[in-house]
């Protein structure tokens, strides 16, 4: 009985620190790494050949390379390391083009052939016969087959797992963490904003490897044996049906979904006597069992059994728990905020109604005050920043954009109109870096960027926004906004791992000036909602006031306008002035020509993939070639 | 050098029964954006379904076109009971193969639950040992190389030829298009979950006629030649994986005879892991 507790004990510690390993890796970085198992296996084995003797030992029965018979607790360090360091070549994998689910699969088919590979080399970890007589830790000093060792064991489990839980939620709940999220929300749109989603994968797979490691050398430490049968790729299935069952993006949910499905689902059932004459069902039904869990959660409860929780952060400043949409304290930012809320346009008929009321009566000031953006150079109008000659793009034969030459002027307001496909978006795409251009070569501040990632440019100050809804759905407002923040301290994993205390008081500064954006644009009631919750219109200002928040030096803004009711437009563009004055060189992409009438200077208007004419509105308006092929429309 | 050119023939041999499982799972891909992994499930519960018709007393050729038709029925099944519904609220590409994934191990181990742990073999005459030089397969075999090219020129034929076809090219190109062009999109991805599954249904036979004996679980290490012949001649692209399929095929039986037999799946995998990395629209493909 003792043993049967110990050993659940033991093998709930195992799962719970493996699931948590994915959990970080899966739930809040959205790696998919199908291959999860290959790292508790190579933790397993690391361990178990630097425990061992040299493969001599014991009359030789088994071959393996290592055996360095080192004591404890060198083996289970090595475990976490060789886990780790695994990590590092799927990297290239997981890298930053490939989409996310032909990484996963690339992973799957690694899984798979380690395993064969294993399996079938003997010489290495004695082959499909696997490790055995693996010294369990300090073995010397205690029979390990005492009760008292069994109970040591076990509680050391579980407090290692207690452990490696306070580690993972000590760098989700710091800035690394909320950008590993924004990753996983949305990777393209992270990527424009600064952050290098190859290092921000890599580190996640090597932390999420390491952890595995360590739950594979703790097993090994306690079974004592480790062979190619006990890490098939089917095992990575039943920690992903942990993590999805517990609930995606919380590591608590991480060790429920590790106590309900590995341990209580695998482990506990293994003592169901076997049907006679058929000793395979069972296991066999187990598998049926986890793949109908799997897809009936993903149905029926995507979010788990605990649902990631929403990081509120405003919570006590906007004077309640959850903000509402509508405030009906009648102060005058309340008002204010009321005002410009109803004005954005509702994105469905499912909006608040309280949002729809006509908006009071305010005197929009005529002036508006400076946005609380850092500007990094001093206002110095007429120079040319960003610039481009015979930028190209094709799209399997059809030019979307072709041999177009643009000039930039420092803090000028440009537009681009031009009909649907006359190749604006992707002209603002390769300028950005978000598309690579066929042709062409693209400089910034006197500098070629066009072999330069999205995300370096985007910390030079080249930031963009885009046409569809690019908001981190499953990150609220303000964390929307803070995620922007190029160069937080919290922002590296060495950063999240010392804690609040080394970027606790950057992190309040971000959090004034995202507060101070939001009440400009009027949004501070929506704080602490996810972003994914807002009307369409509310989520176009969410995404001006995050890439403001990113120290633009140049705003590529893609249709920022579309959505958002006329006098709000009205008003951004006002604010998009005041830049300008202050010294931010903004290029909007815009339909609305009043909108380029009332701000823009010069305009350009492109056409199938090339640049009509470019000027004053007024100069364009004259130009009967203009004219005809849009204007007319 | 015997052995290169017998290596040649098993190549084509591989390459046949992967063409087969290769060209079905990319047009899968390509019309409904469905990484499906649990295709080497249906592919097993096929060559089972083969097997049952073939312990009736029933040759193992008439027992492909059960195989065929289950084939057919289960992949139907598995896109209007789990994928579409899955598709239609939205869910992203990633979640789908791990959706996928579920439904592998509901497919593999709910066989093995009900045809038992062991392996099993059809009853099957080889035919004659036919011989050109070292160039050697028996009848049966040569069957599944002709059975395999046939078919190749069947899809081709469907491909370039009927309205089906262009169809289903328009429909992977840009679905919303095709849709607005009046091509009944719905019906299309029926069609061709139907077709390509009957693709992988033979495909089923036919490797279990290949293997001598299989189990629920012997298509594991299948699947991944089948993803390296897809990535090889791009995602989507019917031809590519014919390609794909042929340059698996001989270069996994060839480095088997240069090598070692155990690691012939593994040049496979390199190969996948190559695509990948590199290019991973195929060497047909548009770079990314």
């Amino acid at each position: 009985m003792v043993y049967y507790i110990t050993t659940i004990l033991v093998y709930g510690g195992v799962d719970a620190i493996a699931c948590l390993g994915l959990s970080q890796q899966f739930g809040t970085a959205g790696v998919t790494n199908f291959g999860f198992i290959i790292f508790q296996a190579a933790g397993a084995y690391a361990a178990g050949v630097l425990s061992l003797p040299p493969d001599s030992a014991n009359g030789a029965f088994q071959s393996y390379v290592g055996g360095l018979n080192l004591p404890f607790p060198f083996p289970l360090i090595g475990a976490a390391l060789v886990g780790g360091l695994l990590a590092i070549p799927f990297a290239a994998i997981v890298g930053r083009r490939l989409r996310g689910d032909f990484a996963a699969v690339g992973l799957l088919v690694t899984a798979v052939m380690f395993n064969l590979l294993v399996t079938n080399y003997v010489p290495f970890l004695n082959g499909a016969a696997g490790l055995s007589l693996v010294p369990s830790p300090l073995q010397d000093v205690i029979n390990p087959q005492s009760t008292g060792y069994q109970w040591g064991y076990s509680i050391a489990a579980v407090l290692l797992a207690f452990v490696t839980y306070r580690f993972v939620r000590r760098i989700t709940n710091s800035p690394y963490g909320r950008t590993l999220r924004a990753m996983r929300d949305n990777d393209v749109v992270a990527d424009s904003l600064g952050k290098n989603l190859r290092s921000l994968r890599t580190s996640s797979l090597v932390i999420g490897g390491a952890i595995a490691g360590l739950s594979g050398g703790l097993l090994v430490g306690f079974i004592n044996l480790w062979d190619p049968q006990a890490w098939g790729y089917a095992e990575t299935i039943v920690l992903f049906a942990a993590v999805i069952i517990g609930g995606l993006g919380n590591h608590r949910g991480a060790v429920l979904g590790a106590i309900l499905v590995p341990l209580a689902f695998e482990e506990a059932t293994r003592y169901i006597p076997p049907v006679p004459n058929d000793p395979g069902l069972v296991p066999a039904l187990q598998w049926v069992a986890i793949g109908l869990l799997i897809v009936f959660f993903l149905w029926f409860r995507p979010q788990g059994i605990l649902p990631e929780r929403r990081r509120v952060i405003m919570g006590d400043r906007a004077g309640g728990a959850v903000a509402p949409l509508a405030p009906e304290v009648p102060s005058r930012g309340a008002v204010a905020t009321a005002a410009v809320v109803s004005e954005v346009a509702p994105a469905g008929a499912a909006e608040d109604a309280a949002s729809r009321t006509p908006p009071p009566d305010v005197n929009l000031p005529a002036q508006p005050e400076p946005l609380p953006v850092r500007v990094r150079r001093p206002p110095f109008a007429g120079d040319v920043i960003l610039e481009c000659v015979g930028l190209s793009r094709s799209f399997e034969g059809v030019h979307a954009v072709d041999d177009v030459s643009l000039s930039f002027q420092r803090a000028r307001l440009s537009g681009i109109i031009g009909p649907n496909g006359a190749g604006k978006s992707t002209a603002l795409a390769m300028l950005a870096g978000t598309l690579p251009p066929t042709a062409g070569r693209i400089r910034y501040r006197g500098e070629d960027v066009t072999a330069l990632p999205a995300y370096r440019r985007a910390r030079r100050g080249l930031v963009r926004t885009f046409q569809l809804a690019s908001e981190f759905k499953r990150l609220t407002v303000m964390e929307n906004l803070i995620a922007a923040i190029p160069d937080q301290r919290g922002e590296t994993f060495r950063g999240a791992f010392l804690g609040r205390r080394y970027w606790g008081a950057q992190e309040r500064e971000a959090i004034d000036r995202a507060a101070a954006m939001l009440e400009r644009f009027g949004l501070s009631a929506l704080a602490d909602r996810y972003a994914g919750d807002l009307s369409g219109g509310q989520r176009r200002l969410v995404e001006i006031m995050r890439a403001l928040m990113a120290d633009p030096e140049v705003l590529l803004l893609d249709e920022p306008m579309a959505g958002v009711h006329p006098r709000l437009a009205h008003q951004i563009g006002m604010q998009l002035v005041a830049l300008c004055e202050a010294g931010i060189t903004v290029v909007m992409v815009e339909h609305e020509l009043s909108i380029m009438d009332e701000f823009c200077d010069p305009v350009i208007v492109m056409a199938e993939g090339r640049v009509l004419a470019e000027g004053t509105m007024a100069a364009l308006r004259s130009n009967a070639e203009v004219v005809d092929a849009y204007l007319v429309g | 050098m015997s052995l290169f050119v017998e290596s040649i023939g098993f190549g084509l041999l591989t390459a046949a029964v992967l063409a087969l499982a290769a060209v079905g799972f990319t047009l899968q891909f390509a019309v409904t954006n469905v990484l499906n992994l649990a295709y080497s499930g249906v592919m097993i519960v096929a060559a089972y379904a083969a097997y049952a018709v073939n312990q009736a007393g029933v040759s193992i050729w008439i027992g492909a076109l059960a195989a065929v038709a289950a084939g057919s029925l289960l992949s139907l099944l598995l896109n209007n009971g789990v994928y579409r519904p899955f598709q239609r609220r939205g869910t992203p590409p990633v979640s789908m193969v791990i959706v996928s994934l579920g439904m592998l191990l509901i497919l593999v181990f709910g066989t093995q639950a009900v045809a038992g742990p062991t392996n099993v073999s059809y009853v099957m005459n080889q035919g004659a040992t036919l011989k050109a030089g070292s160039f050697e397969l028996t009848v049966a075999q040569v069957a599944m190389i002709i059975l395999s090219i046939v078919v190749m020129v069947l899809v081709h034929v469907m491909m370039r030829y009927t309205r089906l076809g262009k169809a289903m090219r328009a429909t992977s190109a840009n679905r919303n298009l095709a849709r607005n062009c009046g091509i009944r999109t719905d019906r299309v991805v029926t069609i061709t979950w139907l077709v390509t599954g009957a693709l992988c249904g033979l495909a089923g036979a036919v490797f279990g006629m290949n293997a001598g004996t299989f189990g629920a679980t012997s298509t594991d290490v299948f699947l991944v030649l089948i993803l390296a012949a897809v990535f090889l001649g791009g995602p989507g692209e019917a031809y590519g994986a014919m390609l794909g399929a042929l340059v698996i095929g001989l270069a996994t039986e060839i480095s088997a005879s240069l090598i070692v037999s155990d690691y012939k799946d593994v040049v496979a995998f390199v190969i996948l892991i190559a695509m990948l990395t590199v290019r991973p629209n195929g060497l047909l493909g548009a770079r990314v």
